[in-house]
């Protein structure tokens, strides 16, 4: 589904990725893990354009997009989520998720121009989309709320939501538990176990060991920038190395 | 109050009215921190203004400037729109692609003073630091524009442009297209990475303001028949942020209401202002220097107390929302 090809992104000299390959086959959950520092988290954003890659090559089902913008790889349905809340604070939780739909009719400087009645039936529609993610979700109750006055576990519902709302056929997620209190921990799995029955391929970076563990088909280790291992958690435990850089105790 | 003094204020407040709801559109809708707003205010009346006057060898030639077409209402007032449309297209792919917004502010700050710069010291191009006089306004060559009638002529073309941008305004804010400039204010790297193109939401949004700054900019210049680079220095600029903050950012009937009580208001009132206090006769420049250090002192005075001004953005709630979430 995704593949990474001998993948640079260098600071001024400091190599954050350093020469990385790895693939996210389809309809599993690859987990990426690491110290921190590893670079995992800039990889995420060069595998999303959030940052260019300084050399190698990305293919996403069958497409080269190395060279393709952000915002044209999650039209394409390569989507991700962020290390630290990204909520848009002055928007409500709907408006989050409306925010997201594509192909809107009133989305456009002419859309808006013509008028309500040139995109309502989109917006009622996609409103009838986003309350059906939000019921699925438990947070139907906080759809008028605004965003920014939600819990840190709540903002990683939204962008959860938000990001299924652009239909993804793969997800990167930037440790979605990360600050969250472990009840959210434990919907969280269950709702990312339920996109994976759905067919979702999901790339997730994630400190949570017994997380990526339950959750993760195959685990990626990286660490000084490059990957130093992969496989099932249990084989990468058996690898003398991999326990020495990072999965110490 | 009579009708000239009336009809002054109105096209003074509808001027106003039009450039807060493009600079709302720009700065309160979008994050946009446009410090050059003036300027697109400034090339519409410098465009309506040689579009719609003889050439400068007319009238003894005692100013220099380019064009002189002469040409009828309402070409000189679409040409002004035009214009500023078009300055932000280079201005913004200049400003807008790369830089981060504090450095936007910046870019377009220093773009306000060298234009100004060249303006006043270019004196073939528009007529220097003199500026240009004698701008003939709509049908000004078939009805007096010193009689009653003119006046309320001129009103009357005025309103239905403000009700238009309205529209216009209203209907970007409240739609999807809206939503998506929000976002982008919000958080650009989270919108891009749900699909939204930023240079482009931010060029449109940017030549939108452009034209609607450029025709607010001609209405002006026909009324007031001149225009010179002191009319647009960079603190007109600050006038306008003062309206918008102090109105509420991202609500239009907010942006409104900041262009009657700042611009409008706030200048009007030191009008009032007696030329003597107690036989005092306080120095010449006092009352301006004092009209800066308030607006200064208003806007500092509502991002500390009430930064989401006196209309604060509203809230979208959509037809079926769970009851009991009102605000």
């Amino acid at each position: 589904m995704l593949a990474a090809r001998d993948v640079h992104r260098h600071f001024e000299g400091m190599r954050a990725v350093d020469g990385v390959s790895l693939d996210a086959p389809r309809g599993q959950i690859t987990g990426l893990i690491g110290p921190n520092g590893a670079g995992k988290s800039t990889l995420l954003a060069v595998l999303a354009g959030t940052l260019p890659s300084t050399s190698g090559a990305i293919v996403f089902d069958g497409v080269d997009i190395t060279r393709m913008p952000a915002y044209a790889r999650a039209r394409h349905g390569l989507v991700r989520t962020f290390q630290l809340p990204s909520e848009f604070a002055k928007l409500t939780v709907l408006e989050n998720l409306l925010v997201a739909a594509p192909h809107h009719r009133g989305d456009s400087l002419l859309g808006a121009l013509l008028g309500k009645r040139y995109w309502e039936d989109d917006e009622r529609r996609l409103v009838g989309e986003a309350r059906a993610l939000l019921a699925r979700f438990g947070m139907s109750a906080k759809e008028s709320d605004y965003a920014g006055t939600m819990s840190g576990g709540q903002k990683r519902l939204i962008e959860i939501m938000r990001a299924l709302m652009l239909r993804p056929r793969l997800l990167l997620l930037d440790e979605p538990m990360s600050g969250v209190h472990p009840k959210v921990v434990q919907e969280i799995q269950y709702y990312l176990e339920e996109l994976r029955a759905e067919g979702l391929t999901i790339l997730m970076v994630e400190h949570e060991l017994h997380m990526v563990e339950r959750l993760c088909d195959t685990v990626i280790v990286m660490a000084q920038g490059k990957v130093i291992g992969s496989g099932t958690m249990a084989s990468l435990r058996r690898q003398r190395e991999i326990v020495d850089a990072y999965l110490v105790g | 109050m009579n009708s000239y003094y009336a009809a002054t204020l109105l096209v003074y407040a509808a001027v106003d009215i039009i450039a807060c709801l493009a600079l709302n559109l720009q700065f309160g809708l979008s994050g946009i921190v446009n410090f050059s707003f003036i300027v697109f205010q400034a090339i519409g009346a410098y465009t309506a203004a040689v579009l719609s006057m003889p050439p400068d060898t007319a009238n003894g030639a005692y100013q220099v400037y380019v064009g002189g077409f002469q040409l009828p209402f309402p070409i000189p007032w679409l040409g002004g729109a035009l214009a500023g449309g078009l300055l932000a297209v280079p201005v913004g792919l200049v400003v807008l692609r790369k830089l981060r917004t504090d450095y936007q502010a910046i870019s377009l700050l220093v773009l306000s003073v060298i234009a100004n710069s060249v303006i006043t010291n270019a004196r073939p191009l528009l007529n220097g630091a003199a500026g240009i006089a004698q701008v003939p306004g709509p049908f000004a060559d078939q009805i007096d524009p010193l009689s009653q009638s003119y006046q309320l002529l001129y009103v009357g073309l005025t309103v239905p442009c403000v009700v238009l941008v309205w529209v216009v305004a209203a209907r970007i804010a409240n739609s999807p297209f809206g939503r998506s400039l929000r976002a982008m204010r919000e958080h650009e790297l989270a919108a891009t990475a749900l699909g939204k193109n930023p240079v482009q939401l931010k060029m449109t949004i940017f030549i939108v303001g452009g034209i609607l700054a450029g025709l607010s900019g001609a209405i002006l210049v026909g009324y007031i028949a001149v225009w010179a680079p002191s009319e647009w220095l960079y603190p007109e600029t600050i006038i306008l942020f003062a309206a918008v903050i102090v109105g509420g950012r991202a609500n239009n009937m907010g942006a409104i209401l900041g262009a009657l009580l700042v611009p409008v208001g706030f200048f009007e009132v030191t009008r009032l202002i007696p030329p003597t206090i107690g036989g005092w006769v306080p120095p010449p420049n006092l009352i301006p220097a004092s009209e800066w250090v308030s607006i200064g002192l208003l806007i500092i005075g509502f991002l500390w107390f009430r930064p989401e001004g006196v209309r604060p953005e509203a809230r979208r709630i959509f037809d079926g929302a769970p009851v009991g979430e009102e605000p």
